[in-house]
């Protein structure tokens, strides 16, 4: 509050001496900082309002005198103002050596100390050697843009070499004028500040409705709520790309774990319980082709992920396949066992990879294509990691299609879904067919496990995580289409991720069985059931 | 058509599998009864394997004959389990005066008011039965008429269960949350130290089993029971034969919800706690193995496996608890591989059968 | 005299797909009617229709002029007189014989139940089998059973879907004798089968379909000689 307040008589301070410093008169200013606390109110002021036309060296010659009187090193004798620093005594108006005679340190008020320490940063701005230091010092002055004139930045920025540094330079003086006198310039300075639309951006001119003229002057207040409205829709529709961006990516690995589930529930009329652990296996096998990597060409293991894909989907699938070939066959006429007995298998997987490996959470390396993201607008932060899932999940749905659609695998599960006992008659092999997709199914979980990684906690319980949602989209999508798998997919991930900030994560998990449930009500067969006549 | 009384109930025990589990149930009831000798832990483990056989029991009902499966009985299970939690803590606050622990980590004063009428037994049955009943028809009724069956209703049922634990995992929920209801300190009145009242509760858990057993076995062998096998081999046959099979389903499917939550209710006061654990669909999947394990569709397999499965798990949990989950998904496997029918099959097991798989295997209800 | 059953405009879509196709139809008490016709031409559909296992998208179904079949249950309609046999033998594997038949009366438990299930297992020979569990019996034993189970109810509208596929000649002919004995003034049978000499020996007319449509409606002895039935289904 006291900032605040302070700011405002400095403005005035400023507007009463701004015609008529422009010319920096070193003499008058190291004077008057020697007469007390009103005095160095007045060099102050008179340094901020000569900094805007100052020469490199005047602004050298302020950070030196701002920066005495910061540190005490500036005395005030009979001799006049003296500079005295480590290496010896210099007089303050023209840093030439003088004999360190007596004197008395100004007392810096806690008035004062800021207005100083913002005409130090704003000369060293003006002066600094390296981009850094003036970098350093336009974040000091940041927040006090106010307290100096409006045309500083411009002029700043017009004798600013790096580029980036001069639209820094640029973005502070708008924030300036924000407090500038000048109600047009305020109010351009508005406009602008608004078409950046982040947080930052709305406490800036949502602060405003502080400031006296908000009541007073109706072409302000305009401005100020336009300003804050228009930032509120555009941070909403960010807020809401966001929620959009990390339901996508939930939906994506919950694609790639129920594409399997679907195509094997269509084929076969069973649902696959240990699918979860599938997921959970394809992310340790990614872990150790990551340790693998580590040991054999740590310079290459940050493509440990890609590295991964092909050794992933063939473990994963082998294991399917044996499941298949093992216990899933042998119950071809009971699906509900195949329930029970898969659960068993998943049981088996989870201890084993508890007894073998341990409960802890595998640490990953995050390579350097997936880390970090991108601002879009707003708030809306577009993560690489994210989209590394999203992207993978679509190109796994491109080549899934493609099997299914172009291969000769792909015919003959479509066959086999549509009528076993006509495929088989035709010459089809069914039960390799069966095999061949229950491989199939098991490796898309296995590279679902790949793609959470970067996301998600592996650990071995990780499987049951994912595996009532996989279930809810299989009911929801319906079996046979990969359209459905993918809606649903969309579906339900939207929509838990939609409710988990309103209501929270539990709220979420039990609307979407709701919403299942009441769904089934209307469309028993799910979204893309097939239709046909019974027997 | 209706054989006389005394054919029907000499009918019931023909199967005499049947009549060895019934037997062996009334065996227990008297050597808890009558054996001053048998400790403490002993009866304990017996009152729990009864409750465990009854809930099996409850889901052979609708598994075996009806052929719908549920892996979400561990909900009816716990609405009982809770039901008792409220009836033993306001019974104890009444008896002792001891604040118990929830009131302290809910941040309440005292228990809720509306707990208060469950502090009488009888409003606590009453209220077991009645939720579950009400939940049961509820969710029986909207996916009966919507023809959710087979494989989409075993899935949906063990989501229903897993949104219920995680209901009741959050404290805001109000039953307790993660540490659930525990220190109860009477029952009736009387300490649960006091001699006796071990016994007392296993006697009340085998004879609701034998009352049970005998009871379904009755309503199975009679027209009920032909009705629901008929559901379960062909179900359009048996519409287009004239028969609301929604209402079969949906009777077969409260009544067994009903029994599950008097298991709840008669196991929650043998263990000293209920909490969301047993909501989760490990558990429901478990009672689906003890009848698979047992054999389905004639309800002394439920019990058989019930009792075999956990007294395994028992004798396991106090030895070496790491390797139960082996043995569990061992047997599964074993016996969905080899004795399809469950351990019942033992007798007509043929080692011809591992090469033709099918050979035995009750057909599932087609989903 | 009133139309057991009248279809009037009936069209059912599976999809994309039409399975009927604004198709009417009446069947008179007391005959015998054949639909034949090739794969496809929605023979069982409409039985599906008729019986409430599937659902009509326009047009409406009356049975004995008076109750509007197609917004009604399949328990409903059975109950109101009208059943149906399935293609695929449908017979509760896991209950007696006699059991099934049972079933199949309902829910009525008066004096002559028991004597009503004796003489229906007679007509179809099941009698000596009565006892035993319906998944031991053979194919045609199966068909004879599921018939059996409909008939015993006396239902005023049957409908018969390929109920001698799978069946030796032998079997065939017992099944028509059968068929013929079902035969009453109250009661018309509808029978849906491939097999044209046993058509002609149990139906009264038959109605060919054709991509949901009736082709030709008449005696088998004129459908034979239409030439547009032989061409899309007889053959030459």
């Amino acid at each position: 509050m006291w900032r605040r307040s302070l700011l405002a008589g400095l403005l005035g301070a400023v507007v009463a001496c701004g015609p008529a410093a422009a010319a920096f008169d070193r003499a008058a200013i190291a004077a008057q900082a020697c007469g007390g606390a009103a005095g160095m109110t007045d060099a102050a002021n008179a340094m901020a309002a000569g900094l805007v036309d100052a020469s490199a060296d005047d602004a050298k010659w302020t950070v030196a005198l701002a920066g005495a009187a910061i540190d005490r090193g500036l005395k005030c004798g009979p001799g006049g103002a003296m500079i005295v620093r480590s290496e010896g005594a210099v007089n303050a108006v023209t840093l030439s050596p003088v004999d360190g005679g007596g004197g008395t340190s100004p007392l810096l008020s806690l008035k004062n100390r800021p207005l100083f320490e913002t005409v130090r940063a704003a000369a060293t701005l003006r002066s600094g050697a390296t981009a850094d230091e003036r970098g350093a010092a336009l974040a000091a002055l940041e927040r006090r843009a106010g307290s100096l004139p409006p045309e500083f930045f411009e002029k700043a920025a017009e004798t600013e070499a790096d580029a980036g540094l001069k639209a820094r330079i640029l973005g502070v003086g708008q924030a300036a004028l924000l407090n500038s006198p000048d109600m047009p310039k305020r109010i351009a300075a508005i406009e602008h500040i608004a078409a950046t639309s982040d947080r930052r951006a709305l406490t800036r001119v949502d602060g405003l409705k502080s400031d006296p003229a908000y009541r007073t002057d109706p072409a302000f207040r305009g401005a100020v709520d336009e300003g804050v409205a228009s930032i509120g829709r555009w941070l909403a529709l960010s807020n809401a790309l966001n929620v959009f961006y990390n339901g996508l990516s939930f939906a994506s690995i919950l694609f790639m774990a129920s594409a399997g589930l679907a195509i094997i529930f269509g084929l076969m009329g069973v649902i696959n319980l240990a699918q979860g652990e599938f997921i959970m296996i394809g992310a340790y096998v990614a872990y150790a082709v990551q340790e693998t990597l580590r040991a054999v060409a740590p310079s290459l293991i940050d493509w440990y992920l890609i590295a991964a894909i092909p050794v992933v989907f063939v473990v994963t699938a082998g294991i399917g396949v044996a499941v298949e070939a093992t216990i899933v066959r042998r119950l071809y006429t009971r699906p509900l066992m195949t329930l029970l007995a898969t659960w068993a298998v998943s049981l088996l997987l989870v201890n084993l990879m508890r007894v073998a490996v341990g409960t802890q959470n595998l640490q990953f390396v995050t390579p350097w294509y997936i880390s970090g993201g991108r601002l879009l607008m707003g708030d809306f932060i577009v993560t690489w990691n994210r989209l590394f899932a999203i992207v993978f999940a679509a190109v796994t749905l491109a080549l899934t299609w493609f099997v299914l659609k172009r291969t000769p695998l792909g015919l003959n599960i479509r066959a086999v879904t549509q009528n076993r006992a006509m495929a088989g008659c035709v010459g089809i092999a069914t039960r390799r067919v069966d095999m061949m997709a229950f491989g199939l199914g098991s490796g898309l979980a296995g590279l679902a496990g790949l793609a959470l990684c970067p996301i998600y906690n592996v650990n071995p319980q990780m499987g049951s995580n994912f595996i009532v949602d996989s279930f809810m989209v299989v009911v929801l999508g319906g079996v046979g289409t990969l359209a459905g798998t993918a809606i649903a997919s969309l579906g339900v991930g939207q929509i838990n991720v939609l409710i988990e900030p309103l209501y929270g994560a539990v709220a979420a998990k039990v609307i979407v069985l709701l919403m299942i449930i009441a769904f089934l009500q209307w469309r028993p067969e799910g979204l893309y059931a097939v239709k046909g006549r019974r027997k | 058509m209706i054989a006389p009384k005394k054919a029907y109930l000499a009918r019931a025990l023909d199967d005499r599998v049947f009549s060895g589990v019934a037997a062996a149930t009334l065996l227990a009831f008297a050597a808890v009864a009558l054996w001053p000798g048998l400790s403490g832990y002993r009866v304990n483990i017996v009152g729990q394997l009864a409750c465990f056989a009854l809930l099996a029991v409850a889901l052979d009902l609708i598994w075996g004959y009806a052929g719908i499966l549920s892996l979400g009985h561990g909900l009816f299970f716990a609405i009982g389990g809770y039901v008792a939690g409220m009836h033993l803590l306001e019974q104890s606050v009444a008896t002792t005066g001891i604040t118990p622990d929830i009131v302290q980590f809910m941040g309440w004063t005292a228990l809720p008011n509306w707990w208060g009428p469950l502090g009488s037994f009888s409003i606590a049955l009453l209220a077991a039965v009645a939720v579950s009943f009400a939940a049961s028809f509820a969710f029986g009724w909207v996916s009966f008429r919507s023809r959710v069956g087979g494989v989409y209703f075993a899935i949906i049922t063990q989501a229903l269960v897993y949104v219920a634990m995680l209901l009741m995992f959050r404290n805001d929920t109000g039953f307790g949350g993660n540490n659930g209801m525990t220190g109860f300190q009477t029952i009736f009145g009387v300490p649960f130290q006091t001699p006796g009242v071990a016994e007392g509760l296993a006697l009340a858990s085998l004879g609701a089993l034998g009352l049970t057993l005998v009871g379904c076995r009755l309503l199975m062998i009679g027209r009920f029971g032909r009705l629901l096998v008929a559901t379960r081999d062909d179900e359009t046959r048996l519409r287009s034969l004239g028969y609301e099979t929604l209402r079969l389903k949906l009777a077969v499917w409260c009544l067994s919800a009903v029994i599950a939550a008097i298991a709840g209710l008669l196991y929650v006061p043998q263990v000293g706690i209920i909490n969301p654990r047993v909501l989760s669909p490990e558990l429901s999947l478990e009672i689906a193995v003890w009848c698979a394990i047992g054999g389905r569709g004639r309800l002394a397999g439920a019990v058989i496996g019930a009792v075999v499965v956990n007294a395994i798990k028992f004798s396991l949990s106090a030895t070496l608890p790491e390797l139960w989950p082996f043995v569990l998904s061992a047997l599964v496997i074993l016996v969905a591989l080899i004795f399809p029918n469950g351990l019942l099959d033992i007798g007509r097991w043929r080692p011809a059968m591992l090469t033709r798989p099918g050979a035995l295997q009750p057909k599932d209800a087609p989903s | 005299m009133t139309v057991a059953v009248l279809v009037e405009g009936l069209t059912v879509e599976f999809g994309r797909f039409r399975a009927i196709d604004d198709l009417s139809l009446a069947i008179d008490y007391g005959e015998v009617r054949a639909v034949i016709g090739p794969n496809g031409a929605g023979k069982t559909t409409l039985l599906d229709v008729v019986s409430g296992v599937s659902r009509a998208k326009s047009g409406r179904i009356l049975f004995d002029e008076r109750l509007e079949l197609t917004r009604r249950s399949e328990a409903a309609i059975a109950r109101s007189g009208v059943r149906r046999k399935f293609q695929k033998p449908s017979v509760f594997e896991a209950l007696s014989v006699r059991d099934n038949v049972e079933i199949g009366l309902g829910g009525a438990n008066d004096a002559g139940s028991k004597e009503k299930v004796a003489a229906i297992l007679e007509t179809v020979g099941l009698s000596d089998h009565a006892d035993r569990l319906a998944s031991e019996l053979a194919h045609g034993q199966k068909q004879w059973l599921e018939i059996a189970m409909v008939v015993v109810s006396e239902p005023k509208v049957l409908m018969l879907d390929e109920p001698v596929a799978g069946l030796t000649d032998e079997e065939t002919e017992r099944t028509a004798a059968l068929v013929r004995r079902l035969r009453t003034p109250g009661r018309a049978i509808v029978v849906v089968e491939h097999d044209m000499d046993f058509v002609e020996a149990i139906a009264d007319r038959v109605t060919v379909l054709h991509e949901g449509r009736t082709l030709f409606e008449g005696s088998m002895a004129r459908a034979r000689a239409d030439a547009r039935v032989v061409d899309v289904y007889l053959g030459r």
